[in-house]
């Protein structure tokens, strides 16, 4: 797969880089500001775009604005965002009109090498990742009559993992359960909250969002 | 001669007392001239119609001149009474029974009078005893007794003769005889109290007249003391005519007292201008001048500092009185034995002379003296204004860095317990682990992945410290963004109403987020309520920030820290906070940030 990064952190980025050139990827392109990562995007057409949120030139939100520019000019080209804090807001900006090839994480989940890497190979496939901080933010609004109240713990555990964007296998995995179970779980909830079915990942990823945010 | 303050009533007052007062005066003359017993008769003749006229005349014009005051009122009805008491010549029983009974009613109006100059009020309860106590001398006790006495011969009859009693007559001459001595004693002695309470101005104002009323008095009193001890009958009268005509001079001090006052409100102001010219500078020479020119050392200036002067909240119509300093100063209150007379300029309040009560009396001088300072008066006043204005802007500063300081106390502690205490384990933890690392990979492994379990919480508690310092989301999104992201975390439904689209001074953002943020957390930990509703309004330059919920109510905004930083951190900022919380009826917190424009707006 091939990667662009922008992060003005070089430590951070080096580290990156390395953590996923050991998992077979090729980084393309590195950039240090909002405006060089346009550039190198645009002049590589990498599989996916690797971005900080805060950036220079104006060090706020500078690489979230790039990445809604992506998104616009380069849909083929996913897009990962990192940021050492998340907001539900953002994550409603990038994920706009579809979850496919969308990625919103906290920083600290490269420490997690593993799931790191899933989860850049899963965005970059088209699929979407969602940090559990902004599931966890959508999911613990607090409202009257709240039909998510109907929802089993089980059902729980497996709608945020629905958010963030994990297919059935992974999320089976992550529970401890079969995948048959996972599924029943889906469908349960499914018809307690009477969404429509979804057969991709990243559609039901959508389904649900578009769900937790018609609640507020 | 116009005369400000007569009301209608009061000016239908004066003419009738003219017309009893001529009444009087006719009453007078026919007693004067057909009375038979009168020595010697062409002083009696001079002296008792000149005596009634002075006393009526001066004091209508004294009650015109001073409308408030009873003083005028007073002097006249000593006129009035002292007609009354000329019916004692008459032949007339009804009019010879009236004079006799009421012969020495004046006496009681006169001290009066004098103890209540120049108001007309007393306000000693000594002398409103005294006064009530001369009073029934002059009525209760003539009339006794004349009850059982009969009229000498060669006089007209007493009607009111019940029964002649000579044990009686003698009781009730002898009450009479120690009364009047009683009377005038205490006259002297209270008028003299009088002097020795009054302030050096006061003395001033009262001097003609209370000087004037001891001597009546004193030699009033040398003649009863003279009848009673039965001196020749020659001194008795001379001194007895003595203190008559100091009496008769009473009503002339009094308008001594007006004109030396209108001479000297001439020469003082006259001096003021010369000496303002000079008043160059040095704090205190404006009022030593006016001090000098109204002769009142205790004089004082309060500047008027209107409200829109580096006072946050107050309403535009208001303001207050401050001294030189720039310190608040109170007016005095009526009755203080202090008062003050306001200066105007060109139809604005400037200033307020506080001064000794006794120049209420002349109010034309402080009036006079007050214009004629008002161009100084202005200047000083925005002098006071400023350094007001420099004091309230030194105090925002201390609090504002008391803000920042105490702000900066508490992140350290924060760092200091939370990551830095996370960051010295994983630092622990990775050194063992390193140890281990060849002996037993296992186990290292494990203290790896500990490790990486303590940098995370610490990058979260790092993440919440940051959060608390200053939301990322408020500098990149604004306020609407940032209330939404505080909204949807907080652990109770949150309603967000209308806020601002636009872009807010950085500052009027921050202060608005904190207020929001206190309120929603304070709501959650005290307010059992079920809903919050939160909306930030711009009225007036104003942004109005209100965070009402329906929970149990009660809050007290001096009990904790929380809302007393909020204040401290909106005063910096001349803002204000309101906190609405009835028991039961749900909590409101409501801030006003002034939108002032600022250069702050621009990001980094």
């Amino acid at each position: 797969m091939r990667v662009v990064i922008a992060e003005d952190s070089v430590l951070l980025r080096e580290g990156i880089v390395r953590l996923l050139e050991e998992a077979g990827h090729e980084v393309v392109g590195q950039a240090g500001d909002a405006e060089d990562l346009v550039r190198k995007v645009t002049a590589h057409r990498p599989d996916i775009a690797i971005v900080d949120v805060r950036m220079p030139p104006t060090n706020t939100d500078d690489g979230l604005r790039a990445a809604l520019e992506l998104r616009e000019r380069t849909p083929e080209t996913s897009v990962l965002v990192l940021s050492q804090y998340v907001e539900e807001g953002y994550a409603h900006e990038l994920i706009g009109g579809g979850a496919a090839g969308v990625g919103y994480l906290l920083k600290d989940r490269v420490a997690d090498v593993e799931r790191f890497v899933d989860a850049v190979a899963r965005v970059g496939e088209g699929g979407s990742a969602l940090d559990p901080e902004v599931v966890a933010q959508l999911l613990g609004r607090r409202r009257r009559d709240d039909p998510l109240d109907a929802l089993t713990p089980r059902e729980r555990e497996v709608i945020a993992l629905m958010a963030e964007g994990r297919s059935n296998s992974a999320i089976a995995q992550e529970l401890v359960v079969t995948e048959r179970a996972v599924e029943k779980h889906v469908t349960s909830i499914f018809g307690k909250l009477s969404l429509p079915p979804a057969a991709q990942d990243h559609r039901r990823v959508l389904a649900v969002l578009r769900y937790l945010d018609a609640r507020a | 001669m116009s005369f400000p303050g007569l009301t209608a009533g009061k000016r239908a007052g004066i003419a009738a007392i003219g017309f009893v007062g001529l009444l009087g005066l006719a009453a007078a003359i026919v007693a004067v001239v057909t009375g038979t017993d009168l020595t010697p008769r062409w002083l009696v003749i001079l002296l008792v119609p000149l005596i009634g006229v002075a006393f009526t005349a001066t004091g209508m014009y004294a009650w015109a001149r001073r409308p408030e005051s009873w003083f005028g009122l007073q002097m006249s009805l000593v006129g009035l009474a002292w007609f009354l008491a000329t019916l004692g010549g008459s032949d007339e029983p009804v009019l010879f029974t009236l004079g006799w009974v009421f012969g020495s009613l004046y006496a009681a109006v006169v001290i009066h009078a004098l103890l209540g100059f120049p108001t007309g009020r007393l306000t000693s309860p000594v002398d409103r005893a005294f006064v009530i106590a001369i009073y029934a001398l002059t009525t209760v006790v003539p009339l006794a007794q004349a009850l059982v006495v009969p009229s000498p011969a060669g006089y007209p009859r007493n009607l009111v003769l019940i029964s002649d009693d000579s044990g009686l007559a003698g009781i009730a001459s002898a009450v009479l005889q120690y009364g009047s001595l009683f009377a005038a004693g205490g006259a002297v002695v209270l008028l003299l109290a009088r002097w020795a309470r009054a302030t050096p101005p006061q003395r001033r104002l009262l001097a003609p007249l209370l000087w004037c009323g001891v001597a009546t008095a004193t030699l009033l009193t040398l003649t009863v003391i003279g009848e009673l001890l039965h001196l020749p009958e020659g001194v008795v009268n001379a001194v007895d005519l003595a203190g008559v005509a100091i009496f008769a001079s009473v009503p002339l001090a009094f308008l001594a007292g007006i004109v030396r006052s209108n001479l000297s409100r001439g020469q003082s102001v006259g001096q003021l201008v010369a000496r303002l010219g000079g008043v160059g500078g040095g704090r205190g020479s404006l009022r030593d001048a006016l001090s000098s020119a109204l002769r009142d050392r205790s004089l004082a200036i309060a500047y008027w500092m209107p409200a829109a002067t580096g006072v946050p909240g107050t309403p535009p119509d208001q303001g207050r009185y401050v001294d030189a300093s720039g310190a608040a100063v109170e007016l005095p209150r009526p009755g203080s034995g202090r008062s003050f007379t306001e200066v105007e300029r060109e139809g604005r309040r400037v200033a307020a002379i506080i001064h000794d009560s006794s120049l209420d009396e002349e109010p034309e001088l402080v009036r006079a003296a007050g214009a004629a300072a008002a161009l100084t008066l202005e200047n000083e006043r925005l002098d006071a204004e400023l350094r007001v204005q420099i004091a309230e802007v030194r105090a925002s500063r201390a609090r504002l860095l008391d803000v920042v300081t105490r702000e900066r106390r508490r992140i350290e502690r924060d760092l200091h317990d939370g990551a830095q205490q996370r960051l010295v384990a994983l630092a622990l933890t990775l050194g063992i682990a390193e140890q281990q690392v060849d002996s037993d990979p296992a186990s290292a492994q494990a203290l790896i992945r500990e490790a990486r379990g303590e940098a995370r919480l610490a990058l979260e508690e790092l993440r919440e410290l940051a959060r608390g310092i200053h939301p990322a989301i408020l500098t990149d999104r604004g306020l609407g963004p940032a209330l939404e992201a505080l909204a949807s975390r907080a652990p109770l439904p949150v309603e967000l109403g209308d806020v601002p689209r636009e872009r807010l001074p950085a500052a009027v953002e921050g202060a608005a987020y904190f207020v929001v943020a206190e309120a929603l957390a304070n709501v959650a930990k005290y307010a059992r309520a079920s809903c919050a509703a939160v909306a930030v309004r711009r009225v007036n330059g104003t942004a109005v920030v209100e965070v009402r919920d329906d929970g149990v109510g009660g809050a007290d905004p001096s009990a904790g820290s929380g809302l007393r930083g909020l204040q401290d951190r909106l005063s910096a900022i001349d803002g204000r906070l309101a906190i609405t919380s009835l028991s039961g009826m749900g909590t409101t917190i409501r801030a006003e940030i002034p939108c002032l424009p600022t250069t702050t707006t621009s990001r980094r």
